[in-house]
């Protein structure tokens, strides 16, 4: 009598699926999320530091308002992003400067100087008889309003510029009708 | 009589807990704060530049005459303290040391001077047109507050009408050569 072997099954279920382990991803993300709570800034205002320039560090603890951006780095002068006059050996292109005054920075003084008019050339708000204020809805709210009332620069200089360079544009900016000027500075011993 | 058999009761009580949710809650969570958060944490130093008519005012209001206190910054000489009050020039030097600013003595004498002029609060600086700008915001940090953190200064409150301690020095700044030709 023969035996027919008899093909060995084997129990295992064979199943598709599987339980992944997430425990140690969960850690990871718990930490990642504790350091970025840490790093999570409040602050009203946003300052984007510009490339190429190197900020001073400075113990200072007020926070950015507010302002007009000015942005002066080793190649150019920028008014809110916008390249208005060039920086050559740390100095400010000559062919920028007024020809009767050596500080007087010609398109940052036109630049600042048509911010205010515009701010001015806006039609004033309708005060009504019930003593409510209507203002024009064509007139879009200007983000740097207060800052250009109040006169109020905040300069991102680099930490290398010279301060006769530096003296320049604040000379031209107090000219201008903004003499509050805000240094901004990198967080530091 | 048939006993009747004891339940088999399972003591074991763990169990794997389902972190998928809170992974997934994780995984949006964290984009959301990398885009919301600033890694360079950037401040600012206020300064006010000279407007004749602004001092004029000023010092129309002020009935007492207070002490002004200026620094002139030189890449040569250094640090000179020019303090004026009632009438009198008082000059003290910070010389360089090493060929650079000797921020440390800087900070000694300007302690000095606030602690005989505990209402000066306004400090004028006039750097030379060598000096970079990294060595005048040194300076103004240097003005702002003494090194030594336990060190006070009394001030007079008028709103709750007695005296409060600050580790304030002068924090406010002027560029005092600012409209020069």
């Amino acid at each position: 009598m023969g035996y027919g072997r008899k093909k060995y099954e084997s129990k295992a279920k064979h199943n598709s699926t599987f339980g992944l382990n997430i425990t140690s991803m969960t850690d990871m993300f718990t930490i990642l999320l504790v350091f970025l709570l840490q790093t999570y800034s409040t602050n009203e205002v946003q300052i984007i530091p510009e490339k190429g320039v190197k900020l001073p560090i400075s113990s200072s603890e007020s926070n950015p308002i507010k302002a007009i951006q000015l942005t002066i780095s080793k190649s150019e002068l920028k008014i809110e992003g916008r390249k208005i006059a060039s920086v050559n050996d740390n100095d400010i292109n000559k062919a920028d400067i007024d020809k009767n005054d050596p500080n007087f920075i010609l398109p940052l003084f036109n630049e600042l100087d048509k911010l205010a008019k515009e701010l001015n050339n806006q039609p004033a708000p309708v005060k009504n008889a019930d003593g409510t204020v209507t203002k024009d809805p064509n007139v879009k709210p200007n983000f740097n309003e207060t800052a250009i009332v109040e006169g109020r620069i905040l300069l991102q200089a680099d930490s290398e510029l010279p301060y006769s360079t530096l003296r320049k544009v604040m000379y031209t900016a107090s000219h201008a009708g903004f003499p509050k000027l805000k240094l901004a500075t990198v967080v530091g011993e | 009589m048939r006993r009747l058999k004891k339940p088999k009761i399972n003591t074991s009580y763990e169990f794997d807990l389902d972190l998928a949710p809170l992974l997934a809650v994780m995984v949006k969570l964290v984009p959301v704060m990398l885009l919301s958060s600033a890694f360079v944490q950037l401040m600012i130093i206020e300064t006010d530049l000279p407007q004749a008519v602004k001092a004029a005012i000023q010092n129309s209001q002020n009935d007492q005459p207070k002490a002004t206190v200026q620094l002139a910054i030189s890449q040569k000489q250094g640090i000179r303290i020019i303090v004026l009050k009632d009438g009198q020039q008082k000059e003290s030097i910070v010389p360089l040391k090493e060929g650079t600013f000797d921020y440390l003595a800087l900070n000694k004498e300007l302690m000095k001077i606030k602690t005989e002029n505990p209402t000066v609060f306004k400090i004028e600086i006039a750097p030379e047109a060598s000096v970079n700008y990294k060595e005048i915001v040194k300076v103004m940090d240097e003005a702002r507050k003494p090194r030594d953190k336990e060190t006070r200064f009394p001030i007079y409150d008028s709103k709750e009408n007695k005296m409060i301690q600050t580790d304030y020095m002068f924090p406010d700044v002027v560029f005092a050569n600012m409209m020069d030709g």
